[in-house]
């Protein structure tokens, strides 16, 4: 059953891909207002598809909010924070490439991505070891709820979201071949904003889990989220083993 | 070994998902030597992209030195994932051994087209075509075929973690 959502979510990539691509290649005139926004509200809903796939931090957001009795506005809170953080990357990074670097795009970018990749992998390892930290801090408070501090929200959403999406990118590097660079800069944010949205759902699931079993294992809060922080060091470590392979 | 294999399926699973379409054109020639024709063709923003590379003198075609550079840098890169085909022979795995590989420029998108040779009965034989990686997203539909007097079935195959499409012979 995951699979064939997986080949469906595929499919309405394939066509969306398409959707999009011969849109803004017939649209000359960025004053077509109609058809530009067209083009951006189908990169939000690519986006909202793209991040339902494999990928793109849905298990490190679970995995933070596997043991915290946050509310749900933390998770749309971190979806956005994900979501800005996708759109600076990829804009960065494209612009970086094409205009700095100018040739080999698709080589140079697969150097620096790796080289993201690796950072994004021992940032989430540091989180992991911060949300540690934070659980034996508070071990001696009669509150079983650890609060979660901006600090580690942010650190959560830049590992996430640093990693500039290849799906974003080329957007915004088609956009720029055909001279829509308004198009491909509100095309990225659209894009990243759905996938934000639905990178927000993964804490959303993860959290109503935790409040529906949370009451039954209040005595055990501690260890709960020992073992979500010990989940995110995990992630990380998987992800930077496979980097270094 | 199983360590290894392990890491890199639970990094598939957490950081792929299609990046690239690439739709697949088989084309299937009767003859002495059996040629399966195999053109890739790449979607449109991904292939302005790589012909923005590729395409060095910007003359809107591929040119024999870039297909040249294009074989060595670019599609040797497919070589991992087995150029994205695999070969089945009586439900076995045959190498992947691609020949007469040509980069051409079609409609603005870009295209691999390379063959393969098969010796036996043609109704042993199905091609699966997947990235195991989910990085790029295989396409076939049956209208993509061009196999004059053949019949030939498409379908998806589960493979756990990846789908493949399955052309077969009949």
């Amino acid at each position: 059953m995951y699979n064939e959502l997986i080949r469906l979510i595929t499919q309405w990539q394939y066509e969306l891909n398409r959707f999009i691509a011969s849109n803004i290649k017939e649209l000359k005139d960025e004053s077509s207002l109609s058809t530009s926004l067209l083009i951006i509200a189908v990169a939000f809903i690519y986006g909202l598809v793209h991040a339902a796939g494999p990928g793109h931090g849905k298990a490190l957001v679970a995995f933070y909010f596997t043991s915290n009795q946050s509310d749900y506005k933390k998770a749309f809170k971190m979806g956005y924070l994900i979501s800005l953080f996708h759109a600076v990357s990829a804009l960065v990074f494209t612009f970086g490439i094409y205009f700095i670097i100018e040739k080999m795009f698709t080589k140079n970018f697969q150097a620096f991505s790796e080289i993201a990749m690796s950072i994004s992998a021992v940032m989430i390892i540091l989180v992991g070891i911060y949300l540690l930290y934070e659980v034996y801090a508070h071990s001696k408070e009669k509150e079983q709820v650890i609060k979660k501090t901006a600090k580690s929200e942010l650190m959560v959403a830049f590992s996430a979201g640093g990693v500039p999406c290849p799906g974003v990118m080329t957007i915004v590097l088609f956009c720029i071949v055909l001279g829509q660079y308004t198009l491909g800069i509100l095309s990225a944010v659209a894009m990243s904003i759905g996938m934000g949205l639905t990178i927000s759902l993964a804490g959303v699931f993860s959290i109503a889990l935790n409040k529906k079993i949370g009451g039954a294992l209040n005595k055990y809060a501690y260890v709960l989220q020992a073992f979500g922080a010990l989940l995110v060091i995990s992630l990380g470590v998987v992800l930077l083993l496979a980097q270094s392979q | 070994m199983r360590f290894s294999l392990l890491v890199l399926l639970l990094y598939s699973c957490l950081l792929s998902h299609p990046h690239t379409f690439i739709e697949v054109y088989p084309k299937v020639k009767i003859d002495k030597e059996k040629r399966i024709n195999i053109t890739y063709k790449f979607d449109e923003m991904t292939s302005s992209m790589l012909i923005m590379e590729l395409d060095a003198n910007m003359n809107g075609k591929i040119d024999t030195n870039e297909n040249r550079f294009i074989k060595r840098e670019y599609f040797s890169m497919f070589k991992p994932y087995n150029y994205y085909v695999f070969i089945f022979s009586n439900n076995k795995k045959l190498p992947t051994k691609p020949e007469n590989f040509k980069a051409t420029i079609e409609n603005e998108k870009l295209c691999y087209s390379f063959d393969i040779f098969y010796n036996g009965k043609l109704q042993d034989l199905y091609l699966e075509f997947g990235d195991p990686d989910l990085y790029s997203a295989l396409v076939l539909k049956k209208h993509f075929i061009d196999a004059p007097n053949i019949s030939t079935k498409v379908t998806n195959v589960d493979k756990d973690f990846y789908f493949v499409a399955k052309m077969e012979f009949q």
